[in-house]
């Protein structure tokens, strides 16, 4: 059977709805997934399925606000999974975290609803690193699209410093974004239709 | 090689001739997207930072002039300068191509509204080639789908100039051109005819405009993308366009007409009022760079759109050309090195053609360049089919068709054609994208199934670098598949429980 008809699909680690619906199968109850279980897809028009665009890298201002929220198949604004380092290129969000947001969409959501759900394995979503252990794989670029480069790099030339440097940056950013989150909900609430 | 003209421009715009003057006005707002996305692709905006290392530590360990020390730090130093210039000015490139594409849209809805009659896209990428040139400007002046150098930026700064200039070498172009016209003082000319002769309210004609729901508002026009992002030397994040720099317009009236052609203006050349850079000449017959100081440029408040938040695209082309010149001295002063673009721009030739791909035997290139120019025209027509439909149509064939066109389908081939290699006139050369007219009409197949033919051809010439493009179905197999008739067949490949369907 295909991944389709036998998971519940999400874009990202801790926006699962169920026990055991992460990626790897093993987490206690909603919002402790792993990782993502939508099909994977690197970008921008490529999901495959209704809720499963992630966000951030391509699409208007009113896309980035709802990542994970798309209505139909390719509509999603960006690929999955959406990694802990990817911000928003667009609107009055831009340089601010995706998985923040796409979490804080998700707890919003189990709230309205009286649904319990647990915290997410990594508080600010999944590193590039956690992805490759969790799906076993070494060294895979998940960073998805664009031509800009990596958004978890620096140019210091020893790569040690290069990744220590890299992290500080990543987590200064995440730090800055779970600050503003408020501020980001409120930017996504006003009207905006991106003209 | 010879230019051919893409239009003739009027001296005057009246009630009579305005129909004809938005079409050229619509031509020259599409013929930029070509010219700057050539350049784009020539730019290898994020490469392997340990291999330029490598290259430009060995370059200046030769000359013996300097410490290990030394040369450590000196190479770290200018593979920064590499790395940085390289991707802001690709950012900075396409953040100006997709404003052309707002541009091309808005001069498109004025046609629509004021003139009743639908913009002809499809008309003008059968009469684009390079070189071209814009006709109204005195001196006319040529312009190549080329790689980025100072030479081809010089060639942006014609086109945004603000100001009317005299070309250095005009005593070798062009004589018989006609009275002098920058862009904008065009787009001034058409908001004149319109404000004295077209008040409206105009009848209602579809125009290119997002789905306007106070619910879910469901916009497609977005000024940034990854592709408009670049990094400094510290790595952090910079955003080549403002988020609130103007969308699309709908066209009602002359009071929103004149709306959506002074945005135009705006965004392309700046606030004249205001003190900015303009195009002068040096005695070298370059233009004048800003004055670069500690890797920055020093904007006036003139060089801004009319919001003041968004550097025009003058000034940043202006921006590119006077970092890359500073950097190419700096690189000419130290033993040992290339020049500074050779460190990320691919060696393509100026205006490239398919037939060179042909005579050089490499099928897969010729096939990619076909596929290339086979997209570009799939875009055009996709956008001149919005104006035949309504906003929900528009909006699926934004989404499904041009957004993917432009972000996957044209820019994988762009990327990837310069990957190739082949031979004229007994120099090497990359392959390019060459722009040239694609003629759906000359198969009694729809457009989409000819893209999908030189997909399978190109997929069996060279399976490994193409083999993706046949087997993942949500990149060509999921186009939109519209006729030059503008009927949409609904073809989507299917997934369970999310069928596609189109509202005709």
């Amino acid at each position: 059977m295909s991944e389709l008809t036998t998971k519940e699909l999400h874009v990202c680690m801790g926006l699962n709805s169920c026990k055991n619906a992460g990626y790897s199968g093993n987490n206690d109850c909603a919002g402790k997934g792993d990782c993502s279980t939508a099909v994977g897809h690197p970008c921008h028009t490529l999901n495959a399925c209704k809720g499963q665009g992630g966000c951030g890298i391509f699409g208007t201002t009113e896309e980035l606000c709802h990542p994970g929220e798309n209505e139909c198949r390719y509509q999603g604004s960006c690929g999955v999974p959406i990694l802990s380092s990817r911000f928003m290129a667009q609107g009055p969000n831009k340089g601010l975290s995706v998985w923040q947001l796409a979490r804080i969409r998700f707890e919003e959501k189990r709230n309205q609803n009286g649904e319990p759900f647990g915290e997410a394995p990594q508080q600010y979503g999944p590193s590039e690193d956690y992805v490759n252990t969790v799906r076993g794989t070494t060294g895979v670029d998940y960073s998805s699209c664009g031509q800009s480069g990596s958004r978890s790099c620096s140019y210091i030339n020893n790569p040690t410093d290069r990744k220590a440097a890299a992290n500080q940056r990543v987590l200064k950013m995440e730090q800055e974004s779970a600050q503003k989150l408020p501020e980001t909900l409120s930017n996504c609430d006003c009207k905006n239709d991106g003209n | 090689m010879k230019t051919k003209k893409l239009f003739t421009l009027s001296n005057a715009v009246t009630k009579e001739n305005i129909k004809e003057v938005m079409q050229q006005a619509i031509a020259l707002e599409l013929a930029t997207i070509p010219t700057y996305l050539s350049t784009y692709y020539s730019i290898n905006r994020a490469q392997d930072q340990d291999k330029l290392y490598a290259k430009i530590h060995a370059q200046l360990s030769q000359s013996g002039e300097r410490t290990a020390t030394e040369i450590d730090e000196l190479t770290q130093e200018l593979k920064l300068d590499v790395l940085v210039y390289s991707n802001k000015s690709a950012a900075l490139i396409m953040s100006v191509v997709i404003e052309e594409m707002l541009h091309l849209a808005l001069a498109c809805n004025v046609k629509q509204a004021v003139c009743q009659t639908a913009p002809d896209l499809m008309g003008i990428g059968k009469g684009l080639s390079f070189p071209t040139q814009l006709d109204g400007h005195i001196p006319e002046f040529q312009i190549n789908a080329a790689k980025l150098s100072l030479k081809q930026l010089t060639t942006f700064l014609q086109i945004e100039s603000p100001e009317p200039f005299v070309d250095p070498y005009a005593d070798k172009l062009l004589q018989d051109t006609i009275d002098y016209q920058t862009i904008g003082r065009l787009y001034e000319m058409i908001i004149k005819c319109v404000a004295e002769d077209f008040p409206g309210p105009y009848d209602y004609r579809p125009q290119l405009l997002p789905p306007d729901s106070p619910e879910r508002p469901r916009p497609y026009y977005s000024q940034n993308s990854m592709n408009t992002v670049h990094y400094d030397r510290e790595h952090n994040p910079q955003f080549a366009n403002g988020e609130d720099s103007g969308g699309l317009v709908g066209v009602y009236d002359a009071h929103s007409a004149i709306d959506a052609l002074e945005r135009i203006i705006d965004q392309g050349e700046g606030r004249s009022k205001f003190k900015q850079h303009t195009l002068i000449w040096g005695e070298d017959k370059m233009p004048v760079p800003m004055e670069v100081v500690d890797g920055k440029v020093t904007f006036w408040e003139g060089d801004y759109d009319d919001a003041g938040k968004e550097i025009a695209h003058f000034a940043k082309f202006l921006e590119a050309y006077s970092l890359g010149g500073y950097y190419q001295e700096k690189f000419r002063n130290i033993q040992g090195l290339d020049d500074f673009f050779s460190y990320f721009v691919y060696d393509t030739d100026a205006n490239p053609r398919t037939a060179d791909y042909v005579a050089s035997g490499n099928q897969a290139l010729a096939l990619a360049s076909e596929l290339g120019n086979a997209v570009f025209a799939y875009i055009l027509l996709m956008i001149e089919a919005c104006y035949y439909k309504d906003e929900s149509t528009q909006y699926d064939l934004f989404i499904f068709g041009i957004h993917k066109s432009m972000i996957w389908l044209l820019s994988g081939v762009g990327n990837q054609i310069n990957q190739y290699t082949y031979s004229k006139d007994n120099k090497a050369y990359k392959g390019a994208l060459t722009f040239e007219p694609f003629s759906f009409e000359k198969s009694f197949l729809r457009p989409k199934a000819q893209i999908m033919n030189l997909v399978d051809q190109l997929a069996k010439a060279d399976p490994t670098n193409w083999g993706w493009a046949i087997k993942s179905e949500n990149y060509f197999p999921s186009l939109p598949d519209v006729g030059l008739d503008y009927t949409i067949e609904a073809d989507m490949p299917k997934v369970p429980g999310t069928p596609y369907t189109h509202h005709h």
